[in-house]
This record gives C-alpha cells, structure tokens and sequence, in this order.
C-alpha cells in the first residue's frame, strides 16, 4: 500500500527515460552539442562496441562554453569516463539513494559487462511519484492559494 | 481518515467538501476508497521553508552571456536568475544554455542574457507546501523553482532539493518499520 514498498520492489526501469541517446568516442563536440538540441536532451551517452565509456551532460556544456573549447575535438577528450551507472533490476529506491549521495541527475542502466540498457533520469523519478500519489498531486490547484468563493455551475 | 487541505494543512473530517479553515474546495480529494501515500501526505503538509531553500544567486539583465556561463560555473549552480531592482524578471538555466546558444555559443558571449532568458518564471513562496515544487516540475518540466517574498526574490529550490527530501523520507520510514 505505501509507496516505500513500491520503491523497493519496483524496479529502477518503471521509471527509465523513453529514449536515450548514444554516440561514439570519436564524435566531435560539435556534433554532440547539436544531438542534445535536436534530441531536446541535457545528456549524450558514449559507448564503444555498446559498453558504456562515457557521458557528457549539459553541465559539461556550460564548461565547455565557459573554457571555450576547440568543438572540433573529439568527445572522448571531454567527456565524463566511467560514470556512475545502476544495475539492470535494481530498485528504484536505490536509484534515488544513489543520485542523492552521488550528486548526479541521471544514472546509466547496464546489465552485466557494462552493456547500456536504459537511463534513469530524476525527471523520470518526480514522474513516478507523481503517478503513485494522482490524487494528491493532480488535483492540486494551479497556483496555491487560491479560495473559490462560490461554487462553479448551477 | 482526515483529509488534508493542500492549501493550509487543517485536518478536515472526511467527506468535507470545503476546507473548515481556508474554505479551499476540497472536492477533488474527497474520493472513497483512495489511500494516501505517506511521502505524498509528508508533501502535502511540509512547507518549501523546510527544504532550506538556498540562497538565490543572481544577476542584472545586462549582464553578458560569458559571465553567466562562467559564474554558473564556479559556482556550480544548474540555473541563473534574473532581476531588476530586486524584483525577479527571468531564469537562465544549464538547458537554456544548450538549446538556446548550443554550438554557436561563441557568436553570443557578448550579447546581454535577457536575449537568452526565460522571462518571469513561475515562482512559489516560503509557506507554499512541498507538493506545489514537485507539482510544477513535473508538469512544467524545469527543475528551479525560485522562492518569493513579495516581490522580493528570497531563494531557489532544485530538483535535487526534492530528491534529498524524499530520500530522507525514504531512510525515515526505514527506522520506523524496523
């Protein structure tokens, strides 16, 4: 009944990103910098022979801009190496320990030697809550504070 | 069971239609059968003062891009607020930077943010319950939310302050099981 059995037995996928983008090590700054635009995402996954070796996220970006980087290079020059992943299956609520205590917002899922699965992303954890308490959120007002005087209708 | 009013927290009998207190349409929440999750009900009674929002850092709207950039940087923060005398007018956030400058960057570090800013974000206050910043993030899709006093600019909540929150919680109700 209560969400923290949900977040124990639920597993770390009901929450995965739809979709999740991938390049290779050998791909420039620039061409990642316009896959994040297209793709509307803050976070590129590299991968080689589909392991995971990297990420780059838009935090990355803002240093890259800040230190005005030569965007020719290639992303493996930049880009955050071995990064904090999760295990396929794994619960969600140690996703949520993990990004709390790691001071991340997104963690790769893998399944055995590294192979990239999924992403889970913080966004993706706020929707699951949301779903698991509607009623709650759902019929909140749209500002608070708001007082209906009268009551709508006939 | 009580229902909770989402807007001043009194505890109203079940079945009420309107808060006993704040007169607040209750309506929505007065369903059979539904059961209340307690981070959910946790939410719904803390305030946005309990999450101890930060201090907002912030900048006028002529400020070039490159020093935004460089200040979110150092500073290590995922967004930029925007105000003018005080009085909060827009947010410049890590995806803004992406989607907005993304690879031509270099062309823009000169131009003031208000080009690149969102202008007049949704705002909470101090005494609003925590539900409204998961509310607004998870409709709205951000993941700042900053904190107003008036029209006063007084701190910022992050979507990691939810998830420090919830893990709390979580590790909370850990010891009370046991």
């Amino acid at each position: 009944m209560t969400i923290q059995l949900n977040l124990q037995s639920d597993q770390v996928e009901v929450a995965e990103a739809e979709s999740t983008v991938v390049t290779t090590p050998t791909t420039s700054i620039e061409e990642v910098f316009l896959l994040m635009k297209s793709h509307e995402v803050g976070s590129v996954l590299i991968c080689e022979d589909n392991k995971l070796v990297g990420i780059y996220t838009e935090r990355d970006a803002v240093k890259a801009m800040v230190d005005n980087i030569d965007l020719r290079l290639p992303i493996s020059e930049v880009m955050v190496a071995s990064p904090m992943t999760i295990g396929e299956g794994a619960p969600l609520a140690e996703a949520i320990q993990l990004m709390a205590a790691g001071r991340c917002r997104r963690l790769p899922i893998v399944s055995g030697e590294k192979k990239l699965t999924g992403i889970v992303k913080v966004s993706g954890i706020l929707h699951y809550f949301v779903e698991h308490f509607p009623q709650t959120v759902f019929n909140l007002p749209p500002e608070p504070n708001i007082i209906i005087s009268e009551r709508e209708g006939a | 069971m009580a229902i909770i009013c989402p807007s001043c927290c009194h505890e109203n009998i079940d079945g009420a239609d309107i808060c006993e207190n704040c007169q607040h349409s209750l309506t929505g929440l007065n369903r059979p059968g539904d059961s209340q999750s307690p981070i959910g009900n946790a939410m719904l009674r803390d305030r946005i003062a309990s999450l101890d929002p930060r201090q907002p850092i912030a900048v006028s709207a002529d400020t070039p891009v490159a020093k935004v950039l460089q200040m979110m940087q150092e500073k290590g923060i995922g967004s930029m607020l925007i105000t003018d005398d005080g009085k909060l007018i827009g947010i410049f956030s890590e995806r803004d930077a992406v989607m907005r400058l993304g690879a031509d960057f270099s062309n823009y570090r000169n131009r003031p943010i208000s080009e690149f800013m969102t202008c007049s974000p949704d705002t909470l206050t101090m005494d609003n319950k925590v539900i409204f910043a998961v509310h607004k993030m998870a409709l709205g899709g951000y993941r700042h939310v900053p904190i107003v006093s008036g029209d006063d600019l007084v701190g910022i909540v992050s979507i990691r302050d939810i998830l420090r929150y919830t893990s709390e919680k979580l590790a909370g109700m850990d010891t009370q099981v046991e």
